[in-house]
């Protein structure tokens, strides 16, 4: 990031003479042309108008880019708020000043993070009523109450943002501090908000509700109130916080590739290491929410859950697979590096165990990628005696798909448990004995999983998908909920044998943070595609038919070519951002925590710090 | 040169950039692009090697009086409209399959009357129809049958009696419906389809 400063301040400077004058001329011109393009496409009455379009490039297009990068944007700065208040806290009550740094340096971003993501809001808003008056005529009808809480919303949004960030050095001590907190809490809170308003305007496109008669508050709240309006929210919810850890880990590998010196690799290393954390903690819970969202779908309506399960987006799953098996390594990897480069010597005690898992979650994502119905000519599919493979048939149905990803969870779980406790001896006298427990509970856990998914071939789909596929969610969880404070409580004691040292990763670990945020973001643009395009060519499936040229969804290749697009501009949006907001840091000496300020050890949040050992300084 | 191969050179070419990226170039922001351009390239070559399916609205079948002679061209019609528009398909299949989220509708022709037929279509909470054909319990589906002549499917009136009259034929038993029963252009329903219990969907549309 430090470097790429250069080079851009350089184009400015190179372009600070009649060169600039022109290209700002060029600029201004084509954004002053931009709404003559738009109303100039149809000169028809704005009464009789439905659609507008853009010549060449299209409306749908247009509105596509747009409002991803708005949705993405929406996520990093709902996400990045969660991140800096739980590192507050964190070192709030440890008092490891560093976390209080890392929680400030994100939320520096934030102002001008929000700034642009209410730009794009804005922009994508007169979009969408130029293009879609009609449509947008109809919500509004419906949902305009709550376009006032939305402002109102933003209002004390911004508020709370401008007294969490200005009051940041000015509330570090005592009761001070824990007012800041509190900001920080009802910044994630007015946030919270934020997002499920317009999530009830999206949600209802896919999931209409009756709307009886009656006052405008009650039908808007009968339309918030629809079947999917909820498992959304919550989806969304862990989905920006895996964002806001995995875009934290992007960056910090970034910044550690181009360190100048030792404490800037030290900080580094650690940040990615925190990232990482927070993105894994967000994306075990992920699935599950995941989960509970298509259920809903199909109890909603069972054509929009076979659309998108087993109609023509079905192979769009395979990509979803591929994207969150390449996570699930990203993240492993990342741990397992830590391993082996953070901790000496604990290389080859831990290889055997990392090969296992790695072949483990290879074969998972083996199963997790086949497909349910296979795309076959009349003849092909007359040979196989159906759609579906005699073999390969067994792997793709929802049954094998639930218990590898549950599988591949406990995995990462387990990749997660043996970072936290590489290097550390245990000292307590019931150490065996609760290590034997958990070794028992992840063995069983696994073992029930796996017969729960047999089982689940033999039995009527409705039992499996009520019963069987809840147990094998739920058993996963239970899994999490016992070993991690048990883990917890066992290295309280335990005596660090070899002492972590950071800024010791090689590059590649920089890249695979890089890579983990790539996912995400493809992720986020892929299952906005899929949300999408489940309503078919209904704007509101259902109620409100989508009559322009533009009511089909395109076939996957052409939509992928748009979601990478889509994910490179965010990418360099976000890398625009941190720019800017670190521009004032480089004018000054490199402010990188010092070597002192680093304890040997995992951070607490991990819970297994060796500051833990050691009296804490600070602590209020 | 079509869609699909344009944008697999396109993808090449993203992909070969940032080879040359990392190879050539030792700034490290740059180097970063480089490898998320090989990343975002490699995802659509992947997302374009897959069947490439888009999702065109439903074709209206239009009835054109005049080209419907017999019963036989109401199932050819049907036919299309079970594949189709009714995405009947999507979850029926026709002969057995382990994996079928509904009932088989292999034989569906002779074993139903014409007239359950009609109602299961358009009121398909009326009698829920269990398949015996099973040893031990009789075997539950997941899905459940939508209201076919409502939203978001909402066949008409002669596209449903074509779609029985497909049912008939492929189940070998003689066709019943007869183009008579077809309903011309603006004309009022012969026997109007009793309103079942409307769907959300359908209640939402109304207001």
């Amino acid at each position: 990031m430090r470097d790429q400063g250069g080079w851009i301040q350089k184009l400015l400077r190179s372009s600070s003479g009649h060169a600039g004058t022109l290209l700002g001329l060029v600029m201004a011109a084509g954004l002053l042309s931009l709404p003559a393009l738009v109303f100039g496409a149809d000169a028809a009455p704005a009464a009789a108008t439905e659609y507008r379009d853009v010549p060449y490039v299209g409306s749908r297009n247009i509105v596509w880019v747009v409002a991803q990068l708005h949705l993405l944007l929406a996520g990093f700065v709902l996400g990045v708020p969660i991140f800096a208040w739980l590192c507050e806290v964190v070192a709030w009550k440890t008092g490891e000043k560093r976390y209080d740094k890392l929680a400030k340096e994100f939320t520096k971003l934030l102002t001008s993070a929000y700034a642009t993501t209410a730009l794009f809001g804005g922009i994508l808003l007169f979009l969408l009523i130029s293009f879609y008056p009609k449509l947008m005529n109809y919500l509004t009808d419906i949902f305009f109450p709550s376009f006032i809480v939305y402002c109102i919303l933003f209002l004390v949004e911004t508020a709370t943002l401008y007294l969490y960030w200005y009051g940041w050095d000015a509330m570090q001590d005592g009761g001070k501090k824990t007012f800041h907190i509190f900001l920080g809490f009802m910044l994630n809170f007015f946030a919270f908000f934020i997002m499920i308003v317009p999530n009830s305007w999206a949600t209802f496109q896919s999931s209409p509700v009756v709307l009886a008669e009656g006052s405008d508050m009650a039908r808007a709240w009968a339309a918030t109130w629809n079947p999917t309006w909820w498992p959304v929210n919550i989806h969304r919810l862990i989905a920006n916080v895996v964002l806001g850890g995995y875009i934290c880990g992007a960056y910090a590998g970034i910044r550690y590739l181009s360190a100048k010196n030792t404490e800037e690799r030290d900080h580094y290393d650690w940040m990615g290491y925190v990232g990482n954390f927070i993105g894994v903690f967000g994306l075990l819970a992920l699935p599950f929410a995941g989960y509970w969202l298509m259920r809903e779908i199909y109890q909603y309506n069972q054509q929009m859950g076979i659309t998108l399960m087993g109609g023509f987006l079905s192979w769009l799953f395979i990509l979803q697979a591929m994207l969150i098996g390449v996570l699930f390594l990203g993240s492993n990897y990342y741990f397992w590096l830590g391993i082996t480069y953070r901790i000496p010597g604990s290389e080859m005690k831990y290889r055997k165990p990392m090969l296992a898992m790695l072949v483990a979650l290879l074969l998972c994502l083996g199963v997790w990628m086949t497909p349910h119905s296979l795309v076959a000519s009349m003849e092909e599919a007359r040979k196989m005696g159906g759609s579906h493979h005699p073999l390969l048939g067994v792997f793709g149905v929802m049954s094998a798909k639930m218990t590898v990803a549950n599988l591949m969870i406990l995995v990462t779980f387990m990749s997660f448990i043996m970072y936290w406790r590489a290097g550390k001896q245990e000292t307590a006298g019931w150490a065996k004995v609760a290590k034997a427990i958990m070794g028992a509970i992840l063995a069983s856990a696994a073992i029930a999983v796996i017969i729960l998914g047999v089982w689940g071939y033999f039995v009527p789909a409705i039992i499996r998908i009520n019963y069987f596929s809840t147990s094998q969610v739920l058993v996963v969880l239970g899994v999490m909920l016992t070993i991690t404070p048990l883990t917890a409580l066992l290295l309280r004691s335990a005596k660090t044998t070899t002492e972590m040292v950071w800024g010791k990763m090689p590059p590649r670990a920089g890249y695979s943070l890089v890579l983990n945020a790539v996912m995400v973001v493809l992720l986020m643009t892929l299952m906005g595609y899929a949300r999408s395009s489940s309503r078919v060519h209904w704007h509101v499936y259902g109620v409100v038919r989508d009559t322009s040229p533009y009511a089909f969804s395109p076939a996957l290749g052409y939509a992928a070519a748009l979601m990478a697009l889509n994910t490179f501009f965010f990418c360099m949006l976000v890398a625009f951002i941190f720019w800017v907001a670190t521009m004032g840091d480089k004018a000054k000496a490199p402010s990188g925590a010092s070597k002192g300020e680093l304890p040997h050890g995992l951070p607490a949040m991990a819970g297994a710090s060796s500051a833990l050992d050691e009296p804490k300084a600070g602590k209020f | 040169m079509s869609e699909v191969v344009r944008l697999q050179l396109i993808g090449l070419s993203v992909v070969g950039c940032g080879i040359l990226i990392l190879l050539f170039i030792r700034a490290t922001f740059v180097r970063v692009i480089g490898f998320v351009a090989i990343v975002l390239g490699l995802f659509t070559l992947v997302a374009l090697s897959v069947p490439q399916m888009a999702s065109l609205p439903p074709v209206e079948e239009k009835f054109d009086m005049a080209t419907v002679k017999t019963p036989t061209d109401m199932a050819t019609i049907g036919q299309k409209i079970f594949f189709s528009k009714g995405q009947c398909a999507l979850c029926h299949t026709i002969g057995p399959s382990e994996s079928a989220r509904c009932p088989d509708l292999k034989g569906i022709g002779a074993k139903l009357s014409r007239e359950f037929l009609f109602e299961s279509l358009t009121q398909p909470q009326a009698y829920i129809y269990l398949d015996y054909r099973h040893e031990g319990a009789a075997k539950e589906y997941p899905a459940r049958m939508p209201y076919i002549n409502k939203n978001p499917i909402g066949l008409s009136r002669n596209e449903i009696l074509s779609v029985i009259a497909f049912l008939q034929q492929m189940s070998g038993e003689p066709i019943s419906v007869t183009v008579a029963e077809l309903e011309a252009p603006g004309q009022a329903p012969a026997a109007p389809v009793k309103a079942a219990q409307s769907g959300p969907v359908a209640v939402a549309e109304a207001h």
